[in-house]
Parts: structure tokens; C-alpha cells; sequence
């Protein structure tokens, strides 16, 4: 099974964001208050690429977060001050 | 919840509006209970992702006529089971003697089943996160939500895998990454006719796909493809812990929505989407193996949970079942509750019928049935050696130029190339669904 199907590329993440539907909220929902808390492997796991290493910093962004809890999960407690966006801001999800 | 046409006072306020809280506000304000919902989403449904299907019997027990109400896409009358290695590609197919479940959008399907609760006469509230479940002397008496609260008889906490509040309360510990997976998926604008054509499907017919192997790059979990009506859903499941561990140790080539990606573009599956646009893409947890999920108790004074915060989800590897046994778990819940109005009210001795209910169900017999190949599904040996071993085999006995190996000789000449014993394999299967 050789060769690729013609123009078919893998989208990068920031494009692939670009289809689903958000309303961001003006304020985060989820911060790092201790990055040594926070592991760095989520620059990898997080389905969104919420995060990324500037340096030797782990930083997140909410902004296209897909609310799905990973980072909760892999975090110590008081790694993250984790929650849901409020007012029905966030991923509005459509076909899925 | 400041809205002035919302009373302050409910029998129940039930915590999220997805199949668990809806199938349970759904019966009990059809048994006169006065119902609150309160969700979090612009709507219900906009916060819901799964894979794509949906086992229709049990839903069928809380609305009868869903087979002609409810937002179907497709019935499903195809099952693959595809195993994927270095290229090469197995499949199974099946074709089934009658239709057991449907393919649809969780968000579209969650939107119907909290509209059918309205309908019977539940006051849905949305964009309303709750933020705590109120207790009082030990017993649940509402819920708050920023500076407001809302009292009610009972609470139904169905607030779904991420389970803030349960912890809150201290009913569910921090969850054990070992216990839970990531699910990502794509929704891919096929249209309906290149769908029939080319996954050989008629109008209504449905195709279940589930594939293992290499595209999940060594972690335990697999990818799916499930028809909609004019859309494909392509995704992966990762288990949590290990996709950590492969991370940690450097294994992990790619970010997870690249791994997503490459199986897109993957030169076989690719061409069945090759000329559509991704629509849209999306994550969300899901559970790894129910029962270890399970909260030590699913009710209290004045509480009861449902659905995916009850761990009440199946990944067998060939099937995922969440959606029925949430609905099913909240119609025991509803049946619960009013049994327990009838007996004096929702306190902790007269809520435990639930789970009692809850365990003599088919929901947590299978659960417990099928929690040997849950454990299998994570052992690496079988998990990575399977795939391998299946496509090496049918590569040495249709690759062949000259002389073809008889399928003895092709399979154990595979299980060397892997460097695994038959009867090691057999043993380590054994001792692995032997633990349960």
C-alpha cells in the first residue's frame, strides 16, 4: 500500500481549531498557578495544544480549549485552578 | 438562575442535560415530580461528544417511539474490526441479521432528549454552571451556582466523566488517569452519496468501524469511523495513563491531534474521505474500564448519580456502550425516586434501592462481564502484538512470490517475527481473562 490519496495533508492543529465553533470567554476558565503541578507531556496529550513550552515555561491558553478535563486529570490539585467556562461560553459542539 | 419564571424551590434538580439526566427528568416529570435542569451549555447538547452509536433497546424502554421521533442518522448494518499494522490492514466485516443500533450526533440526540423532557413538563435552564452541591446536617438540599443556590428534595447528579462536583463532595476521588481515556474526533463533510457508494451502503444503512494497531502509536486504545447521514466521524481513543507514560518516556512521536491526522490522511482509510473537508473537531474524556470508575456509593441522602459520573460506560475494544447504559441508569434512577417519595422520601436507606437496582441490571452485569477483556485491552502484549501478528500473518500468506507458507507455518513464523510464543501468547490471554 504505497503513495498517498493525491493533496492530502495532516492539518496543523492551530487550522484544524479553526472548524469548530467557540465563544470565548473574556476571562480564562482554566490557569496554571504552580507549573511544577502541571506535567510538560501535555504539550503532546492535549487534544487542543493548549499548551506550550516558551523557554524552560509551560503556558497554557484557553482559548481553544475543548473542555474535555486531561489536564485536570494529569495535574496535581493545586497545579491548576481547573473549571468549566460559565454562561455558556466555550466549545459549542455541533456535529459530534 | 435569576430568571423570575424559574420557581426557587424544585422535588428534583438534575445536573446536566445529557442522555443520564435527561432520560431521568424526562420519567419523573411525566410522574408529576416538579424537574429542574440545569445545564452548563448554550442548549443541550453542545457540550456532548462520542464516538457515533447508539444501542437502541434500552432507549427504546424510556421512549417507545424512538425509533420514528428520534434524530436516527443511520442503522447500523455493518460492523468492521480492522487491525492496522506498518501499512498493511485486516478487517472483519459483518453484516448484521437486524438492526440493534443507530448512528446520530450526540449533540442533535441529547438536544431531542432534553426537549422530550420539557415537553413532559421539566423546566430546563442552560448556560447555568453549577458550581457546588449543597449539603446540610449530611444531607443534599440543592445546588449552587455562583451566589445563587436552588433548593430541592433531591438532587440527580449527572455532570458527566469530569466529575468536579462529586469530588467536591467527596462521594469520587481525583480520578486515576489509569481509569480514563482521551477521545478525539473529527467530523468530515463526505456527503451521503459518496458515503453509500463507497463504504457499499443503502440509504439508512450504517457502518461501525473500529480499528487497532499502529495508528495509536503503541498507547492501548484504538480509532473509530462510524456513518452519519452525510458525515463521517473519524476518531481515537487513548488510554490516559499510558499515553502519560509513552509521553514521559520519550516514545510519543506525535501531539495527539497529529496522531489524528495521520490516520486522515492514512494512505488506505483516506480514500474513502479523500475530496472532504473536516467540518469540525473536538475532544472529551471518556472511561477507560467502568467499574474501577465506579464512586464507592451512587447515592446519599437526598442524591443519586447517573451515567458517565457513575462510571457507568463499556469499552470492550470491539464495542463502546455510554449512551444506553446512561439513559438506562437514569431510568432506574427515576424509578428509584419515586419509589422512594412513596415510602417517605429520598433518604439515604430508601435512595439505595438504586443501586440496588443498578446491580441487578444487564448495565452493571456487563460491566462486571466483560471487565476481564477491559484489563486485556490495556496489557501491551496483547494490545500491540495482536495487530502485528494478524497482518504479518496474512502478509506471509498472500504476499508470497513463489511458495506460500500453509497458515501453521504463516502464523507461527509471525509470532517469531514478534518475538512471542504461541503458547505464550494463549498463556498471558489466559491468565489475563482468568483474573476475573
Amino acid at each position: 500500500m504505497s503513495g498517498e490519496v493525491k493533496g492530502l495533508r495532516p492539518i496543523k492543529i492551530e487550522d484544524l481549531l479553526q472548524r469548530t465553533v467557540y465563544d470565548v470567554d473574556e476571562e480564562p476558565h482554566i490557569e496554571i498557578i504552580d507549573e511544577r503541578g502541571v506535567p510538560k507531556e501535555l504539550v503532546k496529550l492535549c487534544p487542543c495544544s493548549c499548551y506550550s513550552m516558551v523557554g524552560e515555561r509551560l503556558l497554557y491558553s484557553y482559548e481553544g480549549c475543548l473542555e474535555c478535563g486531561l489536564c485536570r486529570v494529569l495535574s496535581e490539585p493545586w497545579g491548576l485552578r481547573w473549571e468549566y467556562p460559565k454562561s455558556g461560553r466555550g466549545v459549542q459542539y455541533r456535529f459530534t | 438562575m435569576s430568571n423570575s419564571n424559574v420557581p426557587s424551590k424544585f422535588d428534583v434538580v438534575v445536573v446536566g442535560a445529557g442522555p443520564a439526566g435527561s432520560s431521568a427528568a424526562y420519567l419523573l416529570a411525566k410522574a408529576g415530580f416538579k424537574v429542574l435542569i440545569v445545564e452548563r451549555g448554550r442548549g443541550a447538547g453542545t457540550k456532548e461528544l462520542y464516538g457515533g452509536k447508539i444501542y437502541a433497546p434500552p432507549l427504546r424502554e424510556v421512549w417507545p417511539n424512538l425509533d420514528k421521533e428520534a434524530p436516527i442518522h443511520r442503522w447500523v448494518t455493518t460492523e468492521r474490526l480492522s487491525f492496522v499494522w506498518k501499512g498493511r490492514v485486516t478487517t472483519l466485516d459483518f453484516k448484521l441479521g437486524r438492526r440493534v443500533a443507530f448512528t446520530t450526533y450526540l449533540t442533535e440526540m441529547a438536544k431531542w432528549m432534553a426537549d422530550k423532557a420539557v415537553e413532559a413538563g421539566a423546566v430546563l435552564v442552560d448556560e447555568v454552571r453549577v458550581d457546588e452541591i449543597i449539603t446540610e446536617g449530611g444531607k443534599v438540599i440543592g445546588i449552587r451556582s455562583g451566589p445563587d443556590k436552588l433548593y430541592a428534595d433531591i438532587v440527580v447528579d449527572a455532570e458527566g466523566v469530569n466529575r468536579i462536583l462529586l469530588e467536591k463532595l467527596g462521594l469520587a476521588e481525583k480520578i486515576n488517569p489509569d481509569t480514563v481515556a482521551l477521545g478525539v474526533k473529527e467530523v468530515i463533510n463526505v456527503g451521503k452519496k459518496a458515503i453509500e457508494e463507497r463504504l457499499l451502503l443503502t440509504e439508512n444503512e450504517g457502518m461501525a468501524w473500529l480499528l487497532m494497531g499502529d495508528i495509536t502509536q503503541g498507547i492501548p486504545g484504538g480509532g473509530f469511523i462510524y456513518t452519519m447521514k452525510d458525515t463521517i466521524a473519524l476518531g481515537l481513543v487513548l488510554h490516559i495513563g499510558k499515553a502519560y507514560e509513552a509521553a514521559k518516556s520519550g516514545a510519543l512521536k506525535d501531539t495527539v491531534p497529529m496522531m489524528l491526522e495521520k490516520l486522515r490522511v492514512h494512505p488506505y482509510f483516506s480514500r474513502i474521505w479523500r475530496d472532504a473537508d473536516v467540518l469540525e473537531y473536538g475532544a472529551h474524556m471518556t472511561i477507560e474500564g467502568g467499574l474501577r470508575y465506579m464512586p464507592k456509593k451512587l447515592y446519599m441522602n437526598g442524591l443519586v448519580v447517573v451515567g458517565d459520573a457513575a462510571g457507568l460506560l463499556l469499552n470492550t475494544g470491539y464495542t463502546i456502550r455510554g449512551v444506553d447504559f446512561a439513559v438506562y441508569s437514569g431510568k432506574l434512577a427515576a424509578e428509584a425516586i419515586i419509589k422512594a417519595f412513596e415510602n417517605g422520601g429520598p433518604t439515604e436507606e430508601n435512595l439505595s434501592l438504586y443501586e440496588h437496582m443498578l446491580k441487578q441490571s444487564f448495565v452493571y452485569k456487563e460491566l462486571v462481564k466483560h471487565s476481564g477483556i477491559v484489563k486485556m485491552m490495556e496489557d501491551p502484549t496483547f494490545f500491540t502484538k495482536l495487530p502485528a501478528i494478524v497482518n504479518g500473518m496474512m502478509g506471509k500468506l498472500f504476499e508470497a512470490d513463489y511458495e506460500e507458507p500453509t497458515v501453521l507455518e504463516a502464523l507461527l513464523e509471525s509470532f517469531r517475527e514478534e518475538e512471542m510464543s504461541l503458547t505464550r501468547f494463549l498463556l498471558k490471554m489466559f491468565s489475563v481473562v482468568s483474573r476475573l
